[in-house]
């Protein structure tokens, strides 16, 4: 699968983050304005109640006006015709109003040039017709009584009330189109907030209908992509299965090879040491029938003859058994390894710490006689796994530490272990002779040693060590400096199970 | 055997080598019967049935056979051997390197009387064989019926 993952299963990722968001931010300003919209339609809404208030204040400071002025005319009236005292008390008590009454309208009024004007005047002929009243009254108090009324018929007093009567009319007339003007404002306020209202409520659909259409489709690619991680897993397992498949019958052949070269060369290896014993003791003979010879009659033996009895024929056959012996102990070395690779692994709990105490002491003649010792380092984790060939491996590993020490040094062995996750990582370390950098590699491979060759051996160790490591689902490597000693670490699954290892082929 | 001159050793093996080695050791057991050789499967079954100095025309044999033979296994030469009236009595030591058990079992199970695995060391080679020379002299074989 040489594209990128993420690429192949094709999320926008970023895109869609970026767009819900800018959604969501949009809504919330939307709400916002909304809000403000809300709060500032109220504050209109207060203000003209406020002015509504204000309306009605005038209109009733208007009325009171007109009321003291037509009621003090009233009273004038009626001392006018009667002279009664009662009458002109009333007056004095209503005209006293007028002039409260007014200031009240002027007040409420400053802020309208309109109104004062009307203010001005009716101030004007309010004065005007308070003069000429107390003018009419002054001529009663006075007893003139007649003119009084005189002047009263006379008088355009019904012409200023009228007058003032319009002018109050028109002031309550100017606060009626006050109002009304403001109602209008008010309804267009309204229709504003219910405008900006409705285009925040589109808004807001709108968002949630993208932002839903965004969160669909990124849901359905993240199926998707699930999907087809999904697929590609299962075609990875089966890649492996197949892999897997293809290993172990590769390595079953293998074995199958091994078994059969290192029993069929047996074979000629058999007539090999067979004629060289017939050989031997065809020898004996021709030696002894030399020895006789030379004392009989010494002349008849030649130097040739006499070479090749005692010491050529011997020399040749020495060399074959060496030969065929090596050889024999190296057919038996393949086939012990083809043999182990066929073994059926049984995993249980092995105690390592016990397991090191054994190996110390089957080792204890070699250890003393080369000055080391071996120590556990803590305390190794416990392991499940096949007893015999992680015990094979420990020997194995711990008995070259003893054999390939640096002379002079005394040896010091030290085996530790540590657990992490699901395997465990079993170290070795000595401080013998070490292994050059190039060997690292060569040593675990069969029929292969390093450095000098002063301990006897075939080259088979580790390798039987790698092959066993790898039989346990484990691997083995080595890191070491030449004279300063070497250590082997070895990793294994905690729990051997039967998938860990390498199946072996079918036993034969 | 019963008469040294008149049992005779079928011997089938295809490694001339050990073929010689096996003779040597059974002659220095004592053994002196005629011993015929053969390195192949045909040549040994046209022997054992049809030859007219072969066992099925003329007088008890012992067969001493190799399963590794070139052209077939040795265990369809033993199983032709069992089923064959004129043969099926003949003792059949079959002498071998293969030490599989599952092999073991099916030679039996055919009819083999005896199952020798040859050991790779040379010196213990000689020693079964000289044994084996040992034994062959002292079991019985049967005669041909009606001899």
């Amino acid at each position: 699968m040489p594209r990128p993952l993420l690429l192949r299963l094709g999320v926008r990722e970023g895109m869609a983050r970026q767009f819900l968001i800018g959604s969501v931010t949009l809504g919330f300003a939307a709400l916002i304005v909304a809000i403000a919209a809300a709060a500032w339609s109220t504050a209109r809404s207060q203000d003209h109640g406020k002015w509504v208030t204000h309306t009605y204040e005038v209109e009733l400071a208007v009325t009171q006006v007109s009321n003291a002025i037509e009621q003090s005319e009233t009273v004038r009236r009626g001392y006018l015709l009667a002279g009664q005292q009662v009458y002109l008390d009333s007056y004095r008590n209503v005209a006293a109003k007028v002039g409260p009454a007014l200031a009240a309208v002027e007040r409420l009024t400053l802020d309208n040039p309109r109104q004062r004007q009307h203010v001005a005047r009716l101030r004007v002929m309010i004065a005007d017709i308070l003069t000429h009243r107390n003018g009419t009254i002054a001529l009663v108090q006075a007893g003139q009584r007649e003119a009084a009324v005189r002047a009263f018929v006379n008088e355009t007093s019904a012409a200023r009330m009228k007058n003032i009567r319009a002018t109050l009319a028109a002031m309550t007339g100017e606060e009626r189109r006050l109002l009304a003007l403001r109602d209008e404002e008010l309804q267009a306020s309204v229709r504003m907030f219910y405008g900006i209202l409705a285009l925040t409520g589109v808004l807001l659909f709108l968002l949630a209908l993208a932002t839903l259409a965004t969160v669909l489709r990124y849901t359905r690619d993240l199926s998707v992509s699930r999907d087809s991680l999904r697929d590609f897993a299962d075609t990875l397992e089966e890649l492996v299965e197949e892999r897997t498949a293809d290993l172990s019958r590769a390595n079953e052949e293998i074995q199958r090879f091994a078994y059969i070269v290192s029993h069929d060369l047996r074979s000629p290896l058999v007539n090999v040491m067979g004629f060289t014993a017939e050989l031997d003791s065809a020898t004996i003979a021709i030696t002894d029938l030399i020895d006789r010879a030379e004392q009989a009659a010494p002349e008849i033996v030649s130097e040739d003859a006499r070479l090749a009895a005692r010491e050529d024929l011997p020399e040749a056959i020495r060399f074959i058994r060496t030969s065929t012996q090596k050889m024999d102990r190296l057919i038996n070395a393949i086939l012990k390894l083809s043999r182990e690779g066929r073994r059926v692994i049984s995993p249980e709990p092995v105690d390592m710490n016990a397991m090191i105490q054994t190996i110390d002491g089957s080792l204890k003649h070699l250890t003393a006689d080369r000055d080391a010792t071996i120590a556990i380092d803590g305390s190794l984790p416990g392991i499940v796994t096949d007893r015999l060939a992680i015990e094979q491996i420990f020997s194995n590993l711990i008995e070259n530490a003893v054999k390939y020490l640096q002379p002079g040094r005394p040896g010091r062995i030290v085996v530790r272990g540590t657990k992490t996750g699901s395997r465990i990582a079993y170290e070795i370390e000595d401080n013998g002779r070490g292994i050059a950098a190039t060997d690292h590699q060569r040593v675990f491979d069969l029929f292969r040693r390093s450095g000098q060759q002063d301990q006897p051996g075939e080259g088979i160790g580790l390798a039987h060590v790698r092959a066993l490591a790898y039989r346990l689902g484990g691997v083995i490597d080595v890191s070491s400096e030449l004279g300063k000693g070497a250590t082997f670490r070895l990793t294994l699954p905690t729990m051997l199970t039967e998938t860990d290892s390498i199946r072996p082929g079918e036993d034969r | 055997m019963n008469d040294h001159r008149s049992v005779s050793i079928v011997m089938i093996e295809d490694d001339e080598g050990h073929a010689r080695l096996i003779e040597k050791n059974i002659r220095r057991a004592g053994i002196m019967n005629e011993i015929t050789h053969f390195t192949d499967g045909t040549t040994a079954l046209h022997y054992l049935f049809t030859d007219k100095n072969g066992p099925a025309m003329n007088g008890p044999a012992l067969v001493l056979l190799d399963l590794n033979l070139p052209d077939m296994s040795g265990t369809d030469i033993l199983a032709k051997i069992k089923s064959e009236p004129a043969l099926k009595r003949t003792p059949v030591v079959v002498l071998t390197t293969t030490d599989d058990k599952v092999e073991i079992q099916r030679c039996y199970d055919l009819g083999c009387n005896v199952y020798i695995t040859k050991p790779v060391n040379y010196e213990s080679f000689a020693q079964a064989i000289r044994q084996l020379g040992l034994f062959l002299s002292v079991i019985q074989v049967p005669d041909l019926e009606g001899q």
